[in-house]
């Protein structure tokens, strides 16, 4: 609960032990707690049925695949905390992998290659904030006509064509420090990062403020044009981080966008506990929220579910999700309304 | 309390969540071909390996019997050409890649063999088929003797087409097709069971007849991707009975999606594994870079329809030894020669076969489609020969 919304909890005049008892269970009704500890459920249950979901390389592999989501998730969240949204997101992601694996196989750079999509989803995104902060134009049609844009730029310059002959120094997100892939340490240290920056700096706050409330917020000096950009072009850092993470996996890079991933990304940050509607919700809830997807998709190849209830099953494990959420906020806001 | 509440429920549902899935769990100890991702249209599978020969006579009469009858269309007072220098409009979908680049180089070479043939490039940059259209007409207008197209839409295309032929312009399909009637042959670069056998026959030799494989589709409602796998199961029902199928898993035309499963299948069958089916050009890249990653490639290989180039890497490694397709090459090369017959009056409404050069003899089949033969294999051995 403290943790999911920036507005104070109701505080009672309960003995120091009682607020440790309240903070506790604050804790374990949080949509994290619920969430981690449905993942361990899940995975313990795939587990009995089939012990070699919980081989080591196994759980590897669904943390290093839910990387990208979890850190596109995190820029996702902020957006959607200010009672906005983006779409573009997966046409952006294939753009810019695009982008950086042209710059790779001409011969720029490493680095270059790396950092282009990070500047370039910034640029794009503060576009994006400029037309839904100053022009006025809602988010979810501005970032709709940028998904039309980006897609089709990309299959006019593309032809479709996919990039080959990538340098070995390029894949990032192949290499294993420790031997834990490369995009597991960026989504657990971006999702740190990002939880303490939305908590405890000024700005952050001022996020959850807007999207609270925005007459308050203005009332209280907060600029929320200001506020507006910055948080898209977070979220345009983000899906570039989550870009490299992504595009420098595979030895090809696929010149199209990849489908779908859009829907896994804003589902990742509702799962998480992010109120589409504005005020709260946060960056770790985000980053549990794809490992679960991920946790479902994966343990249901090892339980035997036919491949035709898939999509089916993954969708009805996310909406009792989401759902168990909205009964939790129910109760919370009549507990705060008392 | 309340919170409590809500916590077991999330418990009591993440727990049922195997018992829930139990009835859909694909039945393992019956292993019910219904769940393989292949369609219910009935099968027609080719000749086991060693056996075409014996098999070959039988096989093409009983295929005459249930021939469709010719059902292109024809020319309006076509000048008679045979054996004089023509004019043919190359019109693939889009110009600028390297696949139709491959399909004119071959339709070339033919040119320069026969000797009496010019072959005009011309087509959109983009797969447009209102520039298209406007190719043809153009064309037509200025004259132009024979249009060999690959469509970008077959319906669109089509009352261009049939206005070329009013006008007296041969009209020749390769690789996409308009509707029949709006040309007179279509080159056909693959059928469903020659792709079908030559996956399977690639896999056997890497993994034994008696090995293990899954297969990686792109979605389950994919027609083509469900016509193969048809295939491939009556083919190795017939041919390798001990083949062991496990499962089919989707990736969605997703490489990310395709790189997760095949890790996926990996994990979870392990050693057992042997081998992968990759039914799209996306999810063989995304299996053959899983298994590279993953470092397995010594117990399982993936086989897959795909292109040279984006298999490259796999096929060098080890991973994807076996990549299956059409050579686009030979298909223009052929189309080319079909010109040339149906200019000469070799090949007329209800032939049954034509010669097309260096390829030998290639049959004719659904009334008025040519095939092009057995698609082509790469392997470590030919790969460097192709870039498309």
């Amino acid at each position: 609960m403290t943790a999911t919304t920036s507005k104070p909890l109701p505080q009672s005049e309960a003995t120091p032990l009682g607020q440790q008892l309240r903070g506790l269970l604050a804790f374990l009704g949080s949509q994290e707690f619920i969430l981690a500890l449905g993942i361990v459920l899940l995975s313990l249950a795939v587990y009995a049925d089939n012990p070699r979901f919980g081989a080591e390389r196994n759980l590897l592999s669904i943390l290093s695949n839910s990387a990208y989501i979890a850190v596109a998730a995190l820029g996702m969240t902020v957006v959607i905390i200010t009672g906005n949204i983006d779409i573009s997101v997966a046409a952006l992601l294939g753009v810019l992998g695009t982008i950086a694996g042209q710059l790779a196989v001409h011969d720029y750079p490493i680095w270059l290659a790396w950092l282009a999509p990070i500047v370039f989803g910034i640029l794009i995104e503060l576009f994006i904030g400029f037309l839904v902060a100053y022009l006025r134009i809602p988010a979810i049609v501005a970032t709709l006509g940028m998904m039309s844009v980006l897609k089709g730029g990309l299959i006019f310059v593309t032809g479709g064509a996919w990039i080959y002959d990538l340098p070995k120094g390029f894949f990032l997100a192949q290499r294993q420090p420790l031997g834990i892939p490369m995009p597991i340490y960026f989504m657990f240290a971006l999702t740190l990062l990002m939880a303490i920056w939305m908590r405890y700096s000024a700005t952050g706050r001022a996020i959850y403020a807007v999207g609270g409330n925005r007459e308050a917020a203005r009332l209280s000096g907060i600029s929320e044009k200001r506020i507006l950009m910055t948080v898209f072009g977070i979220n345009g850092l983000m899906v570039g981080i989550s870009t490299i993470l992504f595009a420098t996996q595979f030895t090809t890079i696929q010149s199209t966008v990849p489908p779908g991933v859009e829907l896994t990304i804003i589902t990742a940050a509702v799962i998480g506990g992010v109120s589409i509607l504005g005020g709260s919700g946060t960056v770790i809830g985000a980053m549990l929220g794809a490992i679960l997807i991920r946790t479902i998709q994966s343990g249901m190849i090892f339980v035997n579910v036919s491949a035709y209830w898939l999509q089916a099953v993954q969708g009805l494990l996310i909406l009792l999700t989401v759902l168990v959420d909205i009964f939790r906020r129910r109760r919370q806001m009549s507990a705060i309304g008392k | 309390m309340l919170k409590k509440s809500v916590v077991a429920l999330v418990l009591v549902a993440m727990l049922l969540t195997p018992v829930l899935a139990a009835p859909l769990k694909a039945a393992n100890d019956a292993p019910s071909r219904m769940l393989l991702g292949q369609d219910d249209l009935p099968t027609n599978p080719l000749a086991c390996p060693g056996e075409e020969e014996a098999m070959e006579e039988p096989a093409a009469t009983e295929e005459a019997e249930e021939v469709v009858e010719y059902n292109g269309g024809q020319p309006v007072d076509a000048p008679d050409l045979a054996g004089q220098d023509i004019r043919v409009l190359d019109l693939p979908k889009l110009i600028g890649i390297a696949y139709f680049a491959a399909t004119t180089k071959g339709l070339n070479e033919a040119a320069e063999e026969l000797g009496n043939m010019e072959i005009i490039t011309d087509a959109p940059t983009e797969a447009s088929v209102d520039d298209q259209i406007t190719f043809i007409e153009n064309y037509v207008t200025q004259g132009i003797d024979v249009i060999a197209f690959a469509s970008n839409d077959p319906v669109a295309i089509s009352p261009a087409l049939r206005n070329a032929l009013e006008q007296g312009v041969h009209v020749i399909g390769f690789d996409a097709d308009s509707e029949p009637d709006a040309r007179e042959w279509f080159v056909n670069q693959a059928t469903f069971n020659g792709m079908a056998k030559a996956m399977v026959d690639s896999m056997v030799e890497e993994v034994g007849a008696d090995g293990s494989v899954a297969i990686i589709t792109s979605s389950l409602t994919a027609p083509n991707q469900n016509r193969w796998i048809s295939e491939m199961l009556a083919y190795a029902d017939k041919c390798y009975p001990d083949l062991n199928w496990l499962e089919t898993v989707p990736s969605e035309e997703d490489q990310q999606l395709a790189f997760q499963r095949a890790q996926e299948l990996v994990n979870k069958y392990g050693e057992d594994l042997d081998g992968i089916f990759a039914m799209s050009s996306v999810a063989g890249p995304g299996a053959a870079d899983a298994l590279t990653q993953m470092g397995v490639c010594d117990q399982t290989i993936t086989v897959g329809i795909s292109t040279p180039n984006q298999m490259r890497p796999f096929i060098e490694n080890g991973c994807a030894p076996k990549v299956v397709l059409w050579n686009p090459i030979d298909l223009g090369y052929a189309t080319a020669y079909v010109i040339r017959a149906v200019i000469d009056g070799e090949l007329l409404p209800g032939a049954t076969e034509v010669e097309a050069g260096r390829l030998g003899t290639l049959p004719v089949i659904n009334g008025s489609e040519i095939l092009l033969g057995p698609p082509t294999v790469f392997t470590q051995e030919n790969i460097n020969d192709f870039d498309f």
